[in-house]
């Protein structure tokens, strides 16, 4: 490791996170295609309507069986504490990158962590769903329609996160990427976002 | 009448918009009228309807019923049903002819995601066109009458198509044409609604004072009626009383898409708008007390 750099994700953390990463790719490009017509060209990518039909189930299993290792992997560094509804008070100030006001966080800040409790509930909801409508020919016109709304509006929270997820990590807040890429940080970077992570880490 | 006549014209396609091509000429909507009662059990029908189609035939065995078969499939796209029931003391035979019964508002159609997988004809013909199939049986579920069957191995769903080749050739279907006691009718919806009143008097004259006609309005009435003798023993037919083509969730749901849709775009537009106005938070490497 190169001097002034930090440990972050491990080699496993960053599998299974890809892993439900690019799984959720894959199923957001197939879903929307089966949602909007408008967009059922998508499928030709994937070689066709029937093609995706096939991958997007399939795909979902790998997403939740990625899901149930990253919540196992990450559950015990997620439980909000008193610092984070601190944080969660001054997200204003988080959000306009004014940094004296924005309260020291640990590994993970409140956003972080309400963004994997959400994703997980969502991604539960997803599985559940999606099973009767991977093998729906048994069930009832109302129950398969139910199904799909739950199965859409899950679908559309997560896909909602997942831009702010995405846009987060990547150019507003530079040197965020690497840490799933590589798995390491700057100093810099971990003082800025994660001072006491950076304590911690630095005083060993 | 030409029956022919621009049967191939388009009234809806499943996932598209609709009225697909509001023409000027009205196109006669065209029907099946099954008078069960002149049923003789031959299933000569059956095997019309194999024998044009090219379907697959599949191995029967005695299930302890008249029937040929147990269940419609992916190769049989007409059964005819016997269920054996007791009215007065008497033991009947309350035959279906089971099949798709193209209904005016196809549950079907409704439930497709995959454009133009599921068409209307104007003749009121619902078709499959498997090219266009995904194999995701939304159409299984959403059927009130339990009609398409997905074959696995082609992963695509299947059903009669009242035989339409011939139909748009000004043919009846194969069923009609073979049916030697003209138990099926098949010829203007109107004419067949027609043809149900007369066939209805001269039940009730022969004593069977509940026959009716089955043209349930749930589904926006169907293009294969039937005339059953005991009408109020619907369930003992396997005619579902009041079968539903579910539209209005569907239409919700895709009403709260496009909600969706905004909110999508929406999300994407907030954050390219907050990177406008703070741009990235970029750490210092240099300094040491930051934070």
């Amino acid at each position: 490791m190169a001097r002034n750099e930090l440990q972050r994700h491990s080699y496993a953390h960053r599998v299974v996170h890809w892993t439900v990463g690019l799984s959720f790719l894959l199923l957001l490009l197939t879903g929307l295609a089966f949602s909007y017509p408008s967009l059922f060209w998508m499928t030709t990518i994937l070689g066709g309507g029937a093609a995706a039909r096939v991958i997007h189930p399939v795909a979902g299993i790998v997403f939740s069986v990625g899901l149930a290792l990253m919540f196992n992997k990450w559950v015990r560094e997620m439980f909000l504490g008193q610092l984070d509804w601190k944080w969660l008070g001054a997200i204003k100030a988080y959000a306009s990158h004014d940094r004296a006001a924005v309260p020291p966080v640990g590994k993970y800040n409140a956003g972080q962590k309400l963004f994997f409790w959400v994703e997980s509930i969502l991604g539960a909801v997803l599985l559940l769903t999606g099973l009767p409508l991977w093998f729906p020919a048994d069930f009832g016109a109302d129950f398969l329609v139910l199904m799909r709304l739950l199965h859409y509006l899950s679908a559309l929270g997560a896909g909602l996160f997942l831009i702010v997820h995405v846009y987060l990590s990547t150019v507003a807040y530079p040197g965020t990427l690497r840490a799933m890429l590589y798995g390491r940080v700057t100093a810099g970077w971990a003082k800025l976002h994660h001072p006491l992570w950076y304590k911690e880490k630095t005083e060993h | 009448m030409n029956l022919s006549d621009s049967s191939l014209a388009l009234k809806r396609i499943s996932a598209s918009p609709e009225p697909v091509a509001p023409g000027i000429r009205q196109n006669p909507e065209i029907a099946k009228l099954v008078d069960i009662s002149r049923c003789i059990g031959c299933k000569a029908c059956e095997i019309a309807c194999k024998e044009w189609n090219e379907l697959k035939v599949e191995p029967t065995h005695n299930f302890g019923s008249f029937q040929s078969h147990v269940d419609l499939s992916p190769d049989t796209w007409l059964l005819m049903r016997f269920n054996e029931v007791e009215i007065g003391g008497d033991v009947k035979w309350l035959i279906k002819k089971d099949a798709c019964h193209h209904c005016e508002e196809p549950g079907c159609l409704f439930a497709c995601p995959a454009p133009g997988a599921i068409v209307q004809y104007e003749n009121g013909i619902v078709d499959f066109n498997q090219e266009n199939c995904i194999g995701c049986q939304y159409c299984v579920a959403g059927c009130p009458f339990d009609i398409p069957r997905f074959n696995a191995e082609t992963r695509k769903v299947y059903k009669c198509n009242m035989c339409i080749d011939r139909v748009e050739a000004g043919l009846e279907p194969a069923c009609v044409k073979t049916c030697p006691t003209n138990a099926i009718s098949y010829g203007t919806k109107d004419d067949m609604l027609l043809l149900a009143e007369d066939k209805l008097e001269v039940l009730n004259n022969r004593g069977f004072q509940n026959a009716a006609l089955y043209n349930p309005e749930g589904v926006g009435g169907t293009h294969m009626m039937y005339v059953v003798p005991y009408g109020d023993q619907l369930k003992e037919y396997d005619l579902p009383e009041s079968p539903v083509a579910e539209r209005g969730a569907i239409s919700a749901l895709g009403a709260i898409k496009t909600i969706g849709a905004f909110l999508f775009g929406a999300g994407i537009l907030a954050t390219a708008l907050h990177y406008l106005a703070v741009g990235p938070d970029t750490p210092d490497e240099n300094s040491h007390g930051e934070g």
